[in-house]
């Protein structure tokens, strides 16, 4: 008995070991002992204000135009402009390296998406979220230090505004003797009325950007949550010399100056081996924000082939949902709004393809931007520093015109001040518009049009929930339809996939041996006197 | 009657794959996908440690088959093959005997050693080695992994429902026994339940093995007894066991009985064997008691004498002897006696005894045959 005893002592030894390194796992939502590095916790931040810019004379002198402020910024700041003005935000030309294409401008200024479809043509109007003043064609001059807006993103009095239609410059009338006293670190508002606002609303585009976000709980975002560490933009987006880490694949292709989940919480951040070693292969993203457009409904679906009806005196229309979303815009077409949304998942591996204003159609959907990856995206055939992972995305779906003969997504002239100029927004004329939009960047019209599915997307990477919310692994690993990677099928994936001959055959077996041994039995039951031989 | 066929290590041995084979099978199918018990987390870990701890319990499951030579036990050989099949097709249900004996030195019929060597050196290593893969070649960036799951997954799987299958055909085989239960109650307490023809088949199997034991030992010691000598001759003659035959080096459960008796006629040590001879449980039901309780009165007196002698320092083979067993039976065997030195004092008596029922049986059946042979002769004769 006692060796017995031994015997279990032994083999259960290094168990508990086992036991101890996977369990206890601090599931939390405070998570005291979560592992962070390069952070410094709410907690533990000194707020000092270390420069008070209203004690600086030359921010007290009437400004009568807003490139008077930028000027009395740069006297004393005196070679930020050139940081400014090699940045994506001032030049909205980025030259990627597209794979297998060659190096190409992927910034703003000349890709094409499915949403307003292109500024070219539009600028008047798109460069309100320009950090500049005066982008209203293509007169402007870069190299103008005056012409850089640095309130938009430095103002703390939250009383700046660009006006609409106005090339990046402010509304009249605001005080920018107030503003100019007040600017320090980029809050959240700073960023958020450009990136919450993109494609003409709140929270149209990205769906984990909204304007809630500025005062939000965790549970909207664990991160920015203001009852929790209450972190701003610029945290994560680490920025020296203006240079601000973190971008976008609508508009890269690349995978270089990314901001990461990793750089505080290390590749290793669970205490569970086991979850960790998912981090090979799945984004963080991926269990962590398990819904997006979680306080505003985000925009899904935007069909421009419906655009133009309008009402029996000729006016445009605006027709909204239960929500209070537009669902309808004569200038636009049709949306679909959706709120909490589940993201679908694809691999990827840092690297994007887009679709240039100078490519031709090949399949339809039309693909906006391609995320590069795949499962087999691994090991030695890793395409970039590391293999693709899985990741959420908000993928948002659309109609819009293209150029029947040529199998050309077109610029669209959206945008005019005044009737008669071509602009759809005025005229509701598509071929106009359209020359006008392909005159702008110099390519052909054929003259016929039509509209044409396209799919644009978009990786998510804010509103993390915490972790009480996040995916378990039921949520992938099963043979459900609504499992979360039923569609990522390039893979075998434990929970979800069988091999149907081997479960049948399997099951069969089992079936004929438990006939067989029934069957047996009950044989030599009914011949008991004979087989139980005392 | 019981004999003692499972050790603890291997009773230990087979619950522990009882229990992990249970806990795979269950947590592998929820892993699989195929119902929800644990919780999926949960199955992971109970499959992971599982497996673990299936591999620590192999590593002492191989240590202990070749120090203890039990290996033997799972080589295959081809005979009765056949019959066993018949058996369990056809003969099981006509209330026929089992072609093969449960044996201390050849525990599973033959195909029982094709099958569980199938799983140890198939099946077990196929699970472990796709399990391991299964763990560790899908992730990493670096060094050499799998292109992808399936293949691992599916050799899993497969081998899961194959041991399945297995698990329900064991389960249900183990009713085959001397009674339904004997053979579980086997696995639990190591006691197995056999008819007489097993028994008798037993103790030959036993004996064949001690008379081994026996004869390397007095090798060892040149202390070489003529009588036991041809004892030993003759029974492993009438029992059919090759001289040439490699000596099986088996030494855990002698065959051979050894005793010490002290001065006063009490046992102070007996083996295993020894007490299976005797028909006790356990040595320690023997230990304590003196030695006339095993014997007949007039027996006893010869013995008293005997034992005197080996006390005054000589070496007796005493010959044959009648034994009354624990349960009343009666059995022969050769005795041969020494005395026990301490201090350069005679302390006591010791000696081992070698079981000669069988070979009394088997003279009586010669007899018999002989005589039969001679009744069907005469028979025909007559005609």
């Amino acid at each position: 008995m006692k060796k017995t005893i031994y015997i279990v002592l032994i083999m259960l030894f290094p168990q508990s070991f086992l036991f101890a390194s996977t369990s206890g796992e601090g599931e939390t939502d405070d998570q005291p002992g979560i592992k962070l590095v390069n952070y410094v916790k709410k907690a533990d931040r000194i707020d000092r204000k270390i420069v008070d810019h209203s004690t600086f004379t030359v921010l007290q002198q009437e400004f009568q135009r807003p490139q008077d402020v930028t000027l009395a910024c740069l006297s004393c700041h005196t070679e930020r402009h050139t940081e400014i003005m090699s940045n994506n935000h001032w030049t909205w030309d980025r030259y990627e390296k597209l794979d297998g294409r060659g190096e190409v401008s992927v910034g703003k200024k000349n890709i094409l998406n499915n949403f307003c479809i292109g500024t070219s043509s539009n600028r008047e109007t798109c460069t309100r979220c320009h950090i500049g003043y005066g982008w209203k064609d293509e007169t402007f001059d870069f190299s103008e230090k005056e012409n850089v807006d640095c309130l938009v993103c430095h103002d703390l009095s939250g009383i700046y505004k660009k006006e609409p239609g106005n090339a990046g410059y402010p509304f009249e009338g605001i005080n920018l003797n107030v503003v100019a006293q007040s600017v320090g670190s980029p809050e959240r508002a700073n960023c958020g009325i450009c990136h919450y606002w993109g494609g003409g609303g709140n929270n149209v585009k990205h769906g984990d950007l909204d304007m809630a976000m500025n005062d939000c709980s965790t549970e909207i975002d664990v991160h920015m949550g203001t009852n929790g560490e209450d972190m701003s933009c610029i945290e994560c987006h680490i920025t020296e010399n203006h240079n601000i880490t973190g971008k976008l694949y609508a508009l890269s292709s690349e995978n270089k100056n990314r901001v990461t989940c990793e750089q505080c919480h290390t590749d290793a951040p669970h205490l569970d081996a086991v979850l960790n070693k998912h981090g090979y292969r799945i984004a963080c993203q991926t269990c962590h924000i398990p819904v997006y457009a979680k306080a505003n409904s985000t925009k899904m679906w935007w069909d421009w082939s419906t655009a133009g009806r309008l009402d029996e005196d000729g006016n445009p229309i605006h027709e909204s949902d239960a929500d209070g979303n537009h669902n309808y815009l004569s200038i636009k077409g049709n949306f679909v709004w959706d709120q909490n949304v589940k993201p679908e998942y694809f691999w990827f591996n840092g690297l994007a393809d887009h679709y240039l204003i100078t490519d031709t159609i090949t399949e339809i959907p039309v693909q906006m931007n391609t995320l590069d990856g795949a499962y087999s995206d691994k090991g030695a055939n890793c395409k970039t520093d590391g293999c693709s992972k899985i990741w959420p995305v908000k993928v948002h779906r659309g109609k819009q015109p293209y150029d029947v003969i040529n199998k050309r997504i077109v610029q669209v002239k959206t945008f005019a001040k005044n009737k008669g100029e071509g602009a759809y927004w005025k005229d509701f004329n598509w071929d106009e518009s359209i020359q006008a939009g392909m005159d702008y960047v110099g390519l052909p019209y054929s003259g016929e049009y039509g509209f044409i599915e396209t799919e644009m997307y978009w990786p998510l990477n804010h509103q993390v929930s915490p972790v009480s919310k996040s995916l378990t692994c039921v949520d992938c690993h099963t043979n459900s339809t609504e499992g979360r990677l039923a569609m990522l099928t390039d893979f075998y994936l434990p929970g979800r996939d069988s091999n149907a001959w081997i479960d049948n055959i399997g099951l069969i077996l089992i079936i004929l041996s438990f006939i067989g041994v029934v069957v047996h039995g009950a044989l030599r039951v009914i011949k008991r006197k004979n087989c139980l031989h005392d | 009657m019981k004999i003692y066929i499972y050790q603890v290590f291997e009773r230990f041995w087979h619950w522990m794959q009882v229990l992990l084979i249970f806990a795979l099978a269950i947590t592998g199918l929820e892993i699989h996908g195929t119902f929800e018990i644990f919780g999926y987390r949960t199955a992971v870990w109970i499959h992971d440690t599982s497996a673990w701890s299936f591999l620590i319990l192999i590593v002492f499951a191989i240590f202990w088959h070749f120090t203890t030579g039990e290996w033997r036990q799972y080589k295959p050989t081809m005979k009765l093959v056949k019959e066993q099949i018949e058996y369990y097709i056809t003969g099981i249900f006509r209330g026929a005997e089992h072609p093969t004996n449960k044996l201390v030195y050849n525990k599973f019929n033959p195909l029982q050693r094709f099958t569980y060597l199938g799983l140890k050196i198939l099946v077990i290593p196929v699970m472990g080695i796709s399990g391991l893969a299964y763990m560790y070649l899908n992730y990493p960036n670096q060094g050499f992994q799998l292109a992808g799951l399936d293949i691992v997954a599916y050799i899993h799987t497969a081998g899961a429902y194959f041991l399945i299958v297995f698990v329900i055909i064991h389960v249900y085989l183990t009713t085959t026994g001397h009674k339904p239960l004997s053979a579980i109650i086997a696995m639990i307490t190591g006691w197995e339940e056999v008819d007489e023809k097993g028994a008798r088949a037993m103790l030959a199997d036993e004996m064949e093995v001690a008379l081994k034991i026996t004869k390397a030992r007095l090798r060892t010691n040149g202390d070489k007894s003529e009588l036991l000598d041809e004892a030993l001759a003759e029974t492993e003659e009438k029992l059919g066991v090759k001289k040439e035959e490699k000596f099986r080096d088996v030494v855990a459960n002698s065959g051979a009985g050894y005793f010490r008796i002290n001065r006063d006629g009490i046992y102070e040590e007996v083996n295993k064997a020894w007490a299976c001879l005797y028909k006790f449980e356990t040595p320690e039901d023997v230990i304590g008691k003196h030695y006339s309780l095993s014997r007949t009165e007039e027996e006893f007196e010869e013995l008293e004498i005997t034992f005197k002698k080996v006390l005054e320092g000589e070496t007796i083979p005493h010959g044959e002897v009648t034994r009354v067993c624990q349960d009343g039976s009666i059995g022969h065997h050769t005795v041969t006696m020494t005395p026990v030195m301490h201090n350069k004092e005679i302390v006591g008596v010791e000696g081992f005894i070698l079981d000669t029922t069988a070979r009394l049986l088997a003279e009586k059946e010669l007899l018999e045959n002989k005589i039969r042979l001679e009744q069907i002769l005469a028979e025909r004769d007559g005609k």
